[in-house]
């Protein structure tokens, strides 16, 4: 799936960014349109799930979070990890997870923990064989971290992530993608329950909704090619998200309480031990 | 409650062959994300980020394409295609069930957008349609804040 930043450059994006007012079109209030009618049993068989549109990245959830204030974000820090494995799919799912670290170091404004994290995600790209395309925006987000650049690096960490999951895509590596998409996830929801344990809030709890996504991406992990099924931390992946998926499928007026969130929480941080290849 | 969501291994192949474009994009696919991106960027100005992401494809009076994409209760979303300067794109939103959910409406000419703040966090199937009988290329991106 093409890059919207590498396809157009960052300074058309940046140039969108600095448009002015009166560009922006103008809007109606929410309405059920007239005549609308349920989607077909047709048209639900045959829509389209992709990573590009169907994965929230990590930052979307952590925008939500913000809402309600300003968390203790470098609180959910992990220490540095050793990178000794030599398997690929867990290379793939600590990179999934180290994008997700440099979307926590961007929301908790820490410089210096962007670039480590950068660093690590150039080591791990490494050995993906997809170092390159990660280069140039590691020059980048170096840049933006040195000069406080919030939002741009937030925008670097996305297109990092894609240039990442495009250049597997293009060395016939597809599957890996999914793997970085999960380890994203994961890590992600281990951050977003790891803030609900310190400070409870119904909003945010009702963010940890997300049955079709855990589905989609079992799906996808379920379809991964024979011999990266048979790496053992895929199938201790694939076991802890079929677990995950009961916790996050509730109905859409369910709030889970302190106790869900708790045992979500401890079902991610061992899955995310795992990938770390934590004893 | 379960989810309709159920992705089948055509769908499978469809998106795989979807997103996995080899060949050089098109004259119509170059303009429509152009447009789209020039429409976005509006949005911006309120704060909202644009999720690095696209789709593109074809749709005719005959034949929508709906996407799959998981929403965060709390953030606003803005939905937006675009399509060459002589047609036209509508963008509607459904909950996981493909009930009709109540969002902003914007057309444009060959823009079209769907602003949207989901009340539950999961599923949503995003719909792009027109009426006309000739092939349509759209591309399709979201922004979030």
């Amino acid at each position: 799936m093409p890059d919207l930043r590498k396809w157009l450059g960052l300074p058309a994006v940046a140039w969108m960014a600095a448009m002015p007012a009166f560009a922006q079109p103008e809007k109606a209030s929410p309405t059920l349109p007239a005549r609308a009618v349920p989607l077909t049993a047709g048209e639900l068989k045959t829509a389209i799930a992709f990573d590009a549109l169907t994965v929230p990245t990590p930052g979307e959830v952590f925008a939500a979070i913000d809402k309600g204030g300003k968390p203790n974000w470098s609180s959910q820090y992990r220490p540095p990890m050793s990178f000794s494995s030599t398997s690929r799919a867990q290379v793939a799912l600590n990179l999934g997870t180290l994008i997700a670290d440099g979307y926590i170091a961007v929301e908790a404004q820490d410089g210096q923990q962007v670039k480590n994290i950068g660093r690590d995600v150039f080591t791990l790209s490494k050995k993906l064989s997809v170092s390159d395309s990660v280069l140039a925006r590691g020059k980048s987000i170096t840049h933006f971290a040195e000069n406080g650049a919030w939002a741009q690096l937030n925008e670097e960490l996305e297109a990092t992530q894609n240039e990442v999951k495009k250049a597997l895509e293009d060395n016939r590596d597809g599957d890996l993608i999914t793997l970085v998409s999960v380890g994203g996830w994961i890590r992600g929801t281990q951050v977003v329950t790891g803030l609900l344990m310190q400070n409870y809030n119904a909003d945010d709890a009702k963010l940890l909704r997300q049955p079709a996504l855990v589905s989609y991406l079992r799906e996808k992990l379920d379809h991964v090619n024979p011999k990266l099924r048979q790496d053992k931390i895929v199938g201790q992946v694939s076991d802890h998200l079929e677990a995950i998926e009961k916790l996050v499928n509730f109905p859409a007026d369910h709030v889970p309480g302190p106790d869900e969130v708790r045992n979500l929480n401890g079902l991610v941080a061992e899955v995310t031990q795992q990938i770390a290849n934590v004893p | 409650m379960k989810p309709v969501f159920a992705l089948t291994l055509s769908g499978l192949l469809m998106l795989t062959a979807m997103a996995t474009q080899a060949e050089p994009a098109s004259n119509e696919q170059v303009a429509a994300r152009s447009e789209v991106l020039d429409l976005a960027g509006a949005f911006q100005n309120d704060g909202f980020k644009i999720h690095d992401g696209n789709l593109v494809g074809k749709v005719t009076r005959d034949h929508a394409q709906v996407v799959l994409v998981n929403l965060y209760s709390g953030n606003a979303y803005w939905f937006s295609a675009a399509t060459s300067p002589s047609q036209s794109l509508k963008i509607s939103l459904f909950d996981d069930q493909g009930r009709p959910v109540a969002y902003e409406p914007y057309i444009q000419g060959n823009r079209a957008a769907a602003g949207f703040s989901p009340s539950a966090s999961g599923l949503y199937y995003v719909k792009i349609s027109n009426d006309d009988v000739q092939p349509a290329t759209f591309c399709l991106i979201y922004s979030y804040k």
